[in-house]
């Protein structure tokens, strides 16, 4: 039963990585870090104030926040983890983070093997891991704590599993915002 | 009588040789794998860094790519036609593939066979050594049939010609050598066929005595008798003895092309299988990177031969001897190439393997070892000390330091330094010199008081004035700091921290209570058990490299604690996996608090004491780090990390005298190397959820303030707290002063006519 519920998760997350997306803008490169301004060893006398971003859509599935490489990593872990084998889909996304460390998807993707191999502590340190690596993603958090509510229930944390549903559904309607 | 008794000795050597020939012949060493490099568009390596990589690894430049093994490079491009390789997760087919650049490394990725479209491929990982015991034969088997032909056909043309039809022994080269051993009056010569051979390096000793040579006869014509000509072959080709490294023998031809060659003994090249068989002879008197005029002269000699048996035609023959040796670098070392890390990889195996399985059982050991990475601190550090000491006019070579560089998210240890020269494999200063810690510490004092956000933050002041505890033993501790003066009852929590202040560091973890910078510590990963005292929140607390690494990982994790491994996969000589060491990762720290002190920790790398660094790095480079000096300047450390390297180095002396360096002059230096030559990405600064920013302008000097406080909004930097923990009426563009903040709230009028005054009167006299 558990491992059904788990497969479950599994298998939707996954439907999200072949639902191709393509009318959002690509993902965000590196965000430029906020750099002191050069020279003198005390406080600078001025920093330069961030430069204020545009609105941009965050990334909705892997497929727009991940290179071709990862994505291919991310189809075999798929498959693997259809036929059951577990062990090496979770092998095949270490080989993707070892690609892209912080990739949210790829821990996301790391969070639903987890929990479908009965390791809910695992699944939902991966899926807080996903979400601290996320920035300001609604989109990954809403899954994510979908994930961490679904490893607490299963662990028989029913209190924990509520306020984590809680949390899906308030980054849930987060991200409707976005989508207006 | 005679012959019963020589009957019976026959049956007796009969049933040894057979046993010793079917049983397990060799015990096999497992064999220790770096990290494959993954080959993908948008690697950010140019062409000339990979085909580097390939020459390392064997690869051969070949216009025809006809066989795996080789590569063709030109201006923009690069074709490679990779080799098979079994990984831990499944055979990967040999492929041909091509690489397209753009300035900023592999622009496309394509497959040039028809073997269908790939994103990614691996190259076969680089061979790093072998598990063996501490005197021990080494080898990598072959099979007769998988060995280019010119080697058995070589072997037998130079060492044993009548091979294929005596019968173990041959008389007409027994002749030959008896009548030389009489002219010398003494044994000089051995007419071994390749059967004796075998058989001397199986069953007997070295002693050149005519018993043993009666012996050895004897069972050569039993071994002949029972096996086929080809087993007896192949068994020779594994057997053979070929060099030696320290304590390591390299015994047959598979071990022996990667020794000298770095690549699979198919890959071979005529002239240099033409050396493997010249040195059969004699490896150490022929030994190429010892003697290589000697080595090439008998190489020729052979390759002659070779010609005229005829399987080398005229052309390649000229070829052959006009190429040089083209054995591989190896600078003369003990064992391994990488022995402090080999090291780690065996106390990592330790428990879940016995020592036999290692050294017996041909195991297939990945690790996450990067060569590249490796080679960048082994060299940053040697030659680090040589600088420090020239510029500290410091003993030349009395200096010792080690490192530790590590992947940070995954938890992968990269590269490990045990000593001033990497390659030999002494004192793993790494892993087994524990040494007090020093300022390493205050970043977990700081993160402890953090993470209580209802009475710290960035800003809230600090005192830094004389202190003196009465400890539980009656002595009094009076922690001094580094400029032996003092700072007021005022300095901002960042920057007493920023500037690694020890009295105001000290009475913070007094506050905080020692007991939880305690579990604190073993929250990141410290697995010792510190003395509850409080000089411990200045480091009073003995860490090897490697143990340092593992907390400071766990920061620049953003609080996620991952066991830092060595290992990834174990599988058996065939393939078969036995053990995965998958990534495990636990939420040690609440990741605001986490956000607060890596904060500032990358003030500490652009203002603080870590400041030197930006001479080495690129300055756009956002890093986070902390130096560590313990008393009288014995130990000098650096941690410190980007988003995708981390890395602690540590200088001082074996003899634990003052190594007469700050963490900054000695360790950040050598640190500071090693990054810029791992390709850091700068760290990002995403706050977490409960995480949000003021902008203030951060003003503080000990020294009193600098200049007038005019206010105004310019030159602010956004500063984190913990949401819902922004300090009452702190507002945008307040500074770092907690004081000034309250006096000017609470006189916003007259701060305003003041400052305009102010303006007047300077437009006036100015």
């Amino acid at each position: 039963m558990q491992r059904i519920a788990a497969l479950v998760v599994l298998v939707a997350l996954a439907g999200c990585a072949t639902n191709q997306r393509t009318s959002f803008p690509p993902p965000q490169g590196p965000a430029s870090p906020t750099i002191p301004s050069p020279g003198r060893t005390p406080e600078p006398e001025r920093v330069p104030e961030r430069p204020s971003e545009p609105e941009v859509m965050p990334p909705r599935s892997a497929q727009e926040a991940s290179s071709p490489a990862v994505l291919s990593l991310l189809g075999r872990a798929d498959t693997l983890a259809r036929n059951g084998n577990m062990d090496m889909a979770a092998a095949t996304l270490e080989r993707a983070l070892d690609l892209e460390p912080r990739n949210a998807f790829v821990y996301q993707r790391l969070a639903s093997v987890k929990l479908a191999q009965g390791q809910g502590g695992q699944a939902e340190a991966m899926a807080r891991k996903s979400n601290s690596v996320a920035g300001d993603n609604p989109f990954v958090r809403a899954d994510n704590w979908r994930l961490i509510a679904e490893a607490r229930r299963v662990g028989g944390d029913r209190s924990g599993a509520d306020e984590a549903m809680q949390r899906a559904s308030s980054y849930r309607s987060a991200s409707q915002q976005l989508m207006r | 009588m005679a012959a019963a008794v020589l009957a019976g000795y026959m049956v007796y050597l009969d049933g040894a040789v057979r046993a010793q020939f079917e049983g397990t012949r060799w015990t096999l060493p497992a064999k220790v794998y770096a990290s494959p490099l993954e080959l993908y568009s948008g690697l950010d390596l140019s062409r000339s860094e990979i085909v580097s990589r390939l020459d390392r690894q064997g690869y051969r430049a070949s216009s025809s790519l006809s066989r795996s093994g080789t590569y063709r490079s030109s201006v923009s491009r690069l074709d490679i036609h990779t080799r098979a390789f079994h990984f831990w997760d499944g055979q990967q087919a040999s492929r041909e593939i091509r690489l397209n650049f753009d300035s900023t490394g592999v622009s496309s990725l394509s497959a040039l066979d028809k073997q269908g479209d790939l994103a990614l491929i691996r190259l076969d990982p680089l061979m790093i050594g072998s598990i063996y015991p501490k005197q021990g034969e080494d080898r990598i088997l072959v099979k007769l049939g998988d060995v280019p032909p010119m080697l058995p056909a070589g072997l037998i043309t130079v060492e044993d010609r009548d091979f294929m039809n005596h019968w173990g022994v041959s008389p007409k080269s027994i002749l030959r050598a008896a009548v030389a051993n009489l002219r010398a009056g003494g044994v000089v010569q051995g007419g071994s066929t390749i059967t004796q051979q075998l058989v001397k390096n199986f069953y007997l000793n070295n002693q050149q005595t005519l018993v043993r040579k009666a012996k050895e006869a004897l069972m050569a014509i039993l071994l002949d008798a029972h096996y086929s000509k080809p087993e007896i072959l192949e068994a020779y080709l594994n057997e053979v003895y070929l060099g030696q490294d320290g304590g390591r023998a390299i015994h047959g031809f598979g071990l022996a092309s990667y020794f000298y060659f770095q690549k699979p003994l198919e890959e071979l090249q005529p002239q240099e299988i033409a050396l493997l068989v010249a040195m059969v002879k004699g490896p150490s008197y022929y030994d190429p990177r010892r003697n290589p005029e000697r080595a090439l002269r008998r190489r020729n000699l052979v390759l002659d031969m070779f010609h005229s048996a005829g399987f080398l035609e005229e052309d390649s023959w000229r070829e052959a001897k006009k190429a040089d040796l083209g054995v591989t670098a190896r600078t003369v070392r003990s064992t391994s190439q990488y022995p402090a890390f080999i090291d780690l990889v065996r106390r990592q195996l330790l428990g879940q393997y016995k020592d036999a399985d290692l050294t017996e059982e041909g195991l297939r050991i990945f690790t996450t070892l990067d060569p590249e990475v490796q080679a960048a601190a082994e060299k940053r550090v040697s030659d680090g000390l040589d600088k420090v000491e020239a510029a500290r006019g410091i003993e030349r070579d009395s200096l010792q330091a080690s490192a530790v560089v590590t992947s940070v998210e995954g938890g992968r240890v990269l590269a490990l330094v045990g000593g001033r020269d990497a390659g030999f494999a002494g004192f793993n200063r790494a892993l087994d010199a524990r040494r007090p810690i020093g300022s390493l510490m205050k970043p977990v004092v700081y993160l402890t008081a953090l993470a209580e956000p209802s009475k710290y933050n960035l800003i809230t002041p600090l005192d830094d004035s004389a202190l003196s505890v009465k400890l539980a033993n009656g002595d009094t501790w009076r922690p001094q700091n580094y400029s032996k003066s003092t700072h007021g009852s005022e300095v901002p929590l960042h920057y007493a921290l920023t500037h690694s202040y020890n009295l105001s560091t000290a009475r913070l973890a007094l506050d905080v209570g020692i007991p939880d910078v305690i579990d604190t510590l073993k929250e990141l990963g410290y697995n010792g058990d510190p003395l509850s005292v409080p000089s411990l929140a200045l480091g009073a607390v003995d860490m090897a490299p490697m143990q340092v690494a593992q907390i400071y990982n766990t920061l620049a994790a953003g609080g996620y604690y991952t066991p830092l491994l060595a290992i990834r996969d174990v599988t058996t000589r065939e393939g078969e996996p036995l053990s995965r060491y998958p990534l495990k990762i636990r939420r040690a720290v609440d990741e605001s608090p986490v956000y607060l002190t890596n904060w500032i920790l990358q003030r500490v790398a652009r203002y603080g004491t870590g400041s030197t660094m930006y001479r080495t790095l690129d300055r756009s480079i956002n890093v986070a780090g902390k130096t560590g000096t313990t008393d009288d300047l014995r130990d000098s450390w650096f941690a410190g990390f980007a988003a995708n390297r981390l890395a602690v180095v540590w200088v001082g002396r074996d003899d634990n005298k003052p190594a007469q360096l700050t963490g900054a002059t000695g360790a950040l230096q050598l640190w500071a190397g090693i990054m810029a030559d791992i390709d850091p990405r700068g760290l990002m600064n995403v706050p977490p959820e409960d995480v949000v920013e003021v902008p203030l302008r951060l003003r503080f000097d000990p020294n009193g303030a600098s200049g007038n406080d005019y206010g105004g909004c310019s030159g602010t930097t956004p500063v984190p707290f913990v949401r819902g923990y922004v300090p009452d009426g702190l507002s945008d563009c307040d500074s770092d002063i907690m004081r000034e903040n309250r006096y000017r709230r609470e006189q916003p009028q007259q701060r305003q006519e003041e400052q305009e005054e102010g303006n007047w009167l300077q437009r006036l006299f100015g």
